[in-house]
């Protein structure tokens, strides 16, 4: 049975780390932007909310260029919170799950399959591979893996920002994604395959990610 | 249930065409109506001053006959359906004229449930205009939180106000001003009906 999802897509901040002078989720990557990349992959998902703040009619009108049903929700203090607020913003009225992305992630085809199949919460990381991860702390039980903790100093993976979680839990926010989690920890792992675009390295192995067919 | 009451823009919101630059095309004065609807969108010309003048190129027509071409001005009907499954908490708030729009309310089945400006007739020709409605005194007077949805420049304050404020691109581009302050924007109006059907 499919499941009811809104799907939430953080695309508010300035990506001032980048240096290209455009908020992260319309930087191209192999001629691409990185939001239409991931609308390409949530083509059967009704309901897509996409935060806009920082050069909001830009990224509206790349996004409308692909797809017109999508809902803009903004952050206006996008100067001064963090995506917690964005996906806190666009939750409110939304349908039984939220599903979380960050507009500047780059998601392994195979893995948005994954994800997309997913009917329970989860919280998402991959192998380490950032300066300065927030790394997910888990244990096993049943043969089933579950995230426990947040953690800048300790952990098998590293946070990727993408988690599932029922709507009425993501509210309130103000800081990070993780933050509005971490009350309702443990939530069952899933692991994906994904590269982030922090800074001008990043840019470049995502390209050569990319270019490789993901390998 | 909610207790949201809902405000809803006219033009280009409730009406799919524009609806002084659609009946003066068929005038015959488009050019110059467009060219000041256009300017009072973006905010470049007070709303108030802008409608006078509008007024006034439309002034030497029979009320009637202006009326009834709005009528038959294209609507939005999915919006109007939800309007009028929950008439009871939707208003109207529209800078135009009673004596121009009533056939349209009426059509609508809003009547009770509009603000909107005023004007003078006398032998079916408009005498004076003797209330512009101010959609930031209008919703002054809301005690229930709103829901506000609208476009153009004079909307902003009421959308800025508003629990959800929604500008709705799907007729034309939605004003800076709205952007700047709306808690979302929607291009499809299929999207804003499923949206609005979850705030009820």
């Amino acid at each position: 049975m499919a499941v009811s999802r809104t799907v939430i897509i953080s695309c508010a901040g300035m990506g001032n780390r980048l240096g290209l002078g455009t908020t992260k989720a319309l930087v191209e990557v192999d001629g691409k932007p990185l939001i239409v990349r991931h609308l390409e992959m949530l083509q059967e998902e009704k309901d897509i909310r996409v935060v806009v703040g920082y050069q909001a009619q830009k990224v509206i009108d790349v996004v409308r260029k692909y797809r017109d049903d999508v809902m803009f929700v903004f952050n206006h203090r996008f100067r001064d919170t963090g995506s917690g607020a964005s996906v806190a913003l666009a939750a409110r009225y939304a349908e039984e799950f939220i599903l979380s992305l960050d507009g500047d992630l780059l998601v392994h085809p195979a893995d948005m399959g994954k994800i997309l199949g997913c009917s329970h919460e989860f919280v998402s990381g991959g192998t380490p591979g950032t300066d300065e991860p927030w790394l997910l702390q888990t244990y096993q039980e049943s043969g089933k893996e579950y995230v426990s903790a947040f953690s800048k100093e300790k952990g098998s993976y590293e946070w990727n920002g993408i988690t599932q979680m029922k709507s009425e839990k993501m509210t309130g926010g103000t800081g990070h994604v993780f933050q509005l989690i971490e009350p309702y920890l443990p939530v069952p792992f899933l692991e994906i395959r994904t590269r982030e675009i922090d800074t001008i390295n990043d840019y470049e192995r995502a390209i050569t990610w990319v270019k490789n067919g993901f390998c | 249930m909610s207790r949201y009451i809902f405000l809803f823009d006219m033009d280009s919101t409730v009406t799919r065409q524009e609806i002084l630059p659609t009946i003066s095309k068929k005038l015959g004065m488009f050019e110059r109506m467009s060219s000041l609807t256009e300017s009072t969108m973006r905010g470049e010309i007070p709303f108030k001053q802008s409608f006078l003048q509008r007024v006034e190129l439309l002034k030497d027509i029979p009320v009637d006959e202006v009326s009834r071409l709005i009528e038959k001005i294209e609507l939005n009907e999915l919006l109007v359906d939800f309007i009028q499954r929950y008439q009871n908490r939707c208003y109207i708030v529209t800078g135009n004229l009673d004596v121009w729009i009533d056939r349209l309310v009426k059509k609508i089945g809003m009547e009770s449930n509009i603000f909107c400006s005023k004007a003078l007739v006398q032998e079916n020709y408009i005498q004076d205009v003797f209330s512009i409605v101010d959609k930031n005194a209008v919703i002054s007077q809301m005690v229930l939180p709103f829901v506000a949805v609208g476009d153009g420049n004079n909307d902003a304050e009421m959308i800025e106000a508003a629990d959800i404020g929604i500008g709705y691109g799907g007729v034309r581009d939605i004003a800076p001003a709205v952007l700047s302050c709306a808690s979302h924007a929607v291009y499809q109006e299929k999207r804003l009906v499923e949206f609005l059907e979850r705030l009820v």
